[in-house]
């Protein structure tokens, strides 16, 4: 890769989305399915989605706004739940990189991103470190 | 839901979450670590379980014990160690109690978390408190 693409060429401060979700039923079904949730309380009784099923939509973030990106392999992340997020709601994430660095011979990008509703409320705030393959 | 007393104590476990991991492999996944080929070109033992997938296994273990508080005050910190996991691995989600700390209104629980597959391996740790009001 030249240093114009990949890994090299992303700039600090670059952001990704914002990305619009419906937390529809079939969508919040879906991931629950998908996770193995076995705890019904949240949707079936509290009208909200259980913690943290939005977040693989982090990843499909930087897969859209990096092209040259082959591989994303989480290595850490941080969470930090506001509010719950309803069912049938529209939420808005916003990432952005704050951070790259190599070690070990391989390139590391950290991302921050924060999830907000339709009023503009955090719910969700997250940073995560994640290996770039090119 | 787990009753949270004003007993605990630091070095006590709370309830595990056992789980076979599972994820559905796209031979044409957009992140290539996701498929067979590439994840054992890489050097793991197969297609990766996504690292979201993971952390939702530990999130509902911690929704279990603090419930809605989780919603409001839960935060985590962790990271993906020792090759992560393929379809079929049995992982089972842990916390054990490390601090409790009185706030102004409310009393933080902080914990030791991580998972760990079916050979014992951790495959992610970390740690994760939350607010109790």
């Amino acid at each position: 890769m030249s240093e114009t693409s990949g890994w090299k060429a992303l700039p600090i401060g670059l952001e990704m989305g914002p990305l619009e979700l419906v937390l529809d039923n079939n969508t919040v079904k879906q991931r629950v399915e998908l996770v193995q949730w076995e705890n019904h309380e949240p949707v079936d009784k509290l009208g909200v989605t259980p913690p943290g099923i939005t977040i693989a939509n982090h990843a499909l973030m930087k897969f859209t706004a990096w092209p040259d990106l082959r591989a994303s392999i989480w290595a850490k992340s941080e969470h930090e739940f506001l509010k719950p997020m309803k069912v049938g709601s529209r939420i808005y994430i916003r990432g952005k990189i704050i951070d790259k660095y190599v070690k070990r011979n391989r390139n590391y990008v950290v991302a921050e991103y924060e999830t907000v509703n339709e009023d503009g409320e955090v719910l969700m705030r997250s940073r995560e470190t994640a290996v770039y393959v090119e | 839901m787990e009753k949270i007393t004003k007993s605990l104590k630091v070095g006590e476990k709370i309830p595990s979450l056992t789980k076979t991991a599972y994820m559905p492999i796209d031979p044409n996944a957009r992140n290539v670590i996701h498929t067979d080929e590439y994840a054992r070109d890489f050097g793991m033992r197969g297609a990766l379980i996504g690292g979201s997938t993971l952390l939702s296994y530990v999130l509902e273990m911690l929704y279990n014990y603090f419930g809605q508080d989780w919603f409001y005050h839960g935060k985590i910190n962790v990271s993906l160690v020792g090759g992560g996991a393929i379809n079929g691995d049995i992982v089972t989600a842990h916390g054990v109690v490390k601090a409790i700390e009185k706030e102004v209104d409310s009393t933080r629980l902080k914990l030791d978390v991580y998972l760990e597959n079916q050979m014992q391996g951790k495959i992610v740790v970390g740690e994760a408190s939350c607010s109790i009001t």
